[in-house]
């Protein structure tokens, strides 16, 4: 499945840095991040909010906030270059090849638009289609992700639906143009327990028929385990692990992967118990430690984390299992 | 795959095409919004007709029947001049609607020009301008008001009547323009604070609204965004608040007259007619009764229409 052939993969980033102008001048928020995506794979991409998981996302597309730009790096997409691309050529990208889901389906669509005037909207952009060859379309997008009643839904205003519906009418118009890569940013944290997991299927089942490489961003381990192929885990905008799914569970190399599995909450937890087995917070950008940037909060740190930064390097014996942490062997001995 | 549903959703029997047609139809459902826009439609016909249909000038004096208390012949009676009160209140609808359109119009494109640069260049313009809205709205609108009538009122006289020296035209001899010149002037002085702020807080959180970011995502154009996702989003609010303001204008007219500092006598305003009626209305309750009912009817009308229209624009938020 992760393959590292070249013509297999879909995005290829490296060295992506993103910084944000503050009165003491630029602070880094994304540092240098290499990742990938191979045709057909699932990536989830993991880590506690405010840890640069969005604006990664954001900047491949240009869509990030004011003040906020990529300092440096290179993101190809298809064997092209999206930060080199001229606006016009982006734009056929986004929506078109990149299908984009967003966190919060209560504010991510134009509430005084219907929402079947919304599926369409890229359907006459990119594919060219009539308003009422869209509409149709509009249709059948609506049924394939599970809304019940679609000819009469897609006259609906976004209030007029609950927020599992609209988070999968964010997913229809996500895949309106079948994409080649499906980025969805936390889809399912603003919803209820037991929709997270009927988003989840929805997705797993849609990437099967539909054959799209999906990144999932998500800060819940837990969630996704039946989802992804490959895990990477963010801390303070690098990426500390990079790992198949059944091996990050089974060896986690990082102590900050490991803290994160070890809260993901029992039945029997408090959900405010969530993380707590990891003390302190992530550094604000521009307050980044000198070495490793998880030494903070580390239990295992020593004194060369505070001095140099630990690189991503394959971890001994398992060829596609990577880590950032001088520490890693002692990890997988604890493990 | 099962799909849980937790609101059912609403639909019209049949469904409107666009925006405007969908909040029309919700607008059409709210009884008391109908009520005022057929009062406010009622007194604009007024105030365009009404002064040519009128059976008596509103400045006909007729001293053989003064006081006289509402009959056939005078639907709302007559003053102590024997002017008919009818007459005079339909005129007095001109004045207000008049004053409302001018001075809201005025104030609408300031506003709207002002908190638009404010919100979308950000500083140095943001502060200079927000600056100017505070100071503005925190000087009291009847200070400002007197203060104007006072110091500009005399000049302005001296000024016209030196005009009408130098070319004898009688538009100069029409003091009744100075009235509404300072009426328009110092009223649009102090309504247009309002909508700079509403138009550049619409400006400021529609543009980093995430359904703006989830449209450039699709890589829809930015005239596309803009037409579809920014301004209909900031026209609802916009549009109700000219509603309120157009009743709000006419209020506060009619609160100047009162006061001597808006529009006076012998040019009907509904202040002025309130303010004579006033002095005698244990006598002649009609003089005071005719034009305060007219008053009240059409700030309710404004009231009620521009609450239908904030439910009728923000389907969000109506039930
Ligand atoms: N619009 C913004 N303005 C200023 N700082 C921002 C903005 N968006 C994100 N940040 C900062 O960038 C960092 C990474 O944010 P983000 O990518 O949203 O994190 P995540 O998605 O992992 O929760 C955070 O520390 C956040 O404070
Ligand atoms: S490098 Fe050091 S501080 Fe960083 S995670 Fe590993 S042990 Fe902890
Ligand atoms: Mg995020």
């Amino acid at each position: 499945m992760t393959g590292t052939k070249t013509e297999n993969r879909l995005l290829d980033v490296k060295g992506l840095t993103v910084e944000i102008e503050t009165r003491s001048g630029p602070a880094v928020i994304v540092d240098g991040i290499d990742l990938h995506v191979d045709r057909g794979e699932t990536l989830g991409v993991v880590g506690e909010s405010g840890c640069g998981k969005s604006l990664t996302m954001l900047s491949l597309m240009r869509l990030l906030p004011n003040k906020i730009h990529v300092a440096k790096g290179e993101a190809h997409f298809d064997g092209r270059d999206l930060q080199k691309m001229s606006n016009r050529e982006l734009r056929k990208v986004r929506g078109g090849d990149i299908g984009f889901v967003f966190q919060d389906p209560m504010t991510s669509l134009n509430p005084v638009m219907r929402i079947g005037e919304q599926l369409a909207e890229p359907l006459i952009y990119h594919r060219g289609m009539s308003k009422k060859e869209a509409r149709a379309r509009a249709v059948e997008l609506l049924r394939l992700v599970g809304i019940p009643g679609p000819e009469q839904r897609i006259e609906a205003y976004p209030h007029e639906l609950s927020g599992g519906m609209r988070q999968r009418v964010m997913i229809a118009i996500g895949l309106a143009c079948e994409p080649k890569l499906l980025i969805a940013d936390e889809p399912t944290t603003a919803l209820d327990v037991t929709i997270q997991a009927q988003i989840v299927d929805l997705v797993k089942g849609l990437r099967e028929k539909l054959g799209m490489s999906v990144v999932w961003i998500t800060h819940d381990l837990a969630l996704i385990a039946g989802l992804v192929d490959r895990v990477i885990v963010l801390y303070a905008g690098t990426v500390v692990e990079d790992a198949p799914v059944d091996e990050l569970y089974a060896h986690p190399r990082h102590p900050y992967t490991r803290g994160l599995l070890a809260s993901i909450p029992k039945l029997s937890d408090q959900p405010a118990s969530r993380l707590n087995s990891i003390g302190g917070t992530p550094p604000e950008p521009g307050r980044r430690p000198q070495g490793c940037p998880f030494a903070p909060r580390c239990p295992l740190a020593m004194d060369i984390c505070r001095t140099h930064v630990p690189k991503l390097e394959p971890v001994a014996a398992a060829g596609s299992h990577r880590t950032a942490c001088f520490a890693a062997e002692k990890a997988r001995e604890a493990a | 795959m099962s799909a849980v549903q937790t609101e059912p959703a609403t639909l019209s029997e049949e469904p409107p095409v666009s925006l405007w047609r969908d909040a029309w139809y919700r607008l059409k459902r709210n009884r008391l919004a109908i009520f005022g826009l057929c009062v406010i439609v009622l007194l604009a016909f007024t105030a365009i007709f009404g002064p040519y249909l009128t059976p008596y000038d509103f400045l006909g004096q007729d001293l053989e029947a003064r006081n006289q208390a509402p009959s056939f012949a005078h639907l709302f009676g007559t003053d102590d001049l024997g002017r008919d009160v009818f007459s005079r209140v339909v005129y007095g609808t001109r004045t207000a609607f008049l004053v409302a359109v001018v001075v809201t119009a005025i104030a609408l494109v300031i506003g709207t020009v002002l908190g638009a640069v404010a919100g979308f260049f950000g500083n140095p313009f943001d502060r200079v301008i927000m600056w100017l809205t505070d100071v503005t709205m925190s000087v009291p609108n009847l200070l400002l008001v007197v203060v104007i009538n006072a110091s500009l009122k005399t000049p302005i006289a001296q000024w016209m009547e030196a005009r009408y020296l130098e070319t004898l035209n009688p538009f100069y001899r029409e003091t009744v323009w100075i009235d509404f010149l300072l009426v328009f002037g110092s009223m649009a002085l102090i309504s247009w604070p309002p909508y700079a702020r509403l138009v550049r807080a619409q400006v400021l959180s529609i543009r980093s609204r995430p359904y703006i970011t989830a449209a450039q995502a699709l890589g829809l154009s930015n005239r596309i965004i803009l037409t579809r996702y920014v301004i209909p989003n900031a026209l609802g609010p916009l549009i109700v608040a000219v509603s309120a303001g157009l009743g709000t204008a006419m209020v506060l007219e009619s609160a100047f007259s009162f006061l001597g500092v808006g529009v006076n006598p012998p040019t009907p305003s509904w202040g002025n007619m309130i303010s004579d009626g006033l002095r005698v209305w244990q006598h002649y309750p009609h003089l005071l009764a005719a034009p305060a009912a007219v008053l009240g009817l059409a700030s309710v009308a404004f009231s009620f229409l521009g609450d239908g229209l904030n439910d009728a624009l923000n389907p969000r938020g109506s039930k």
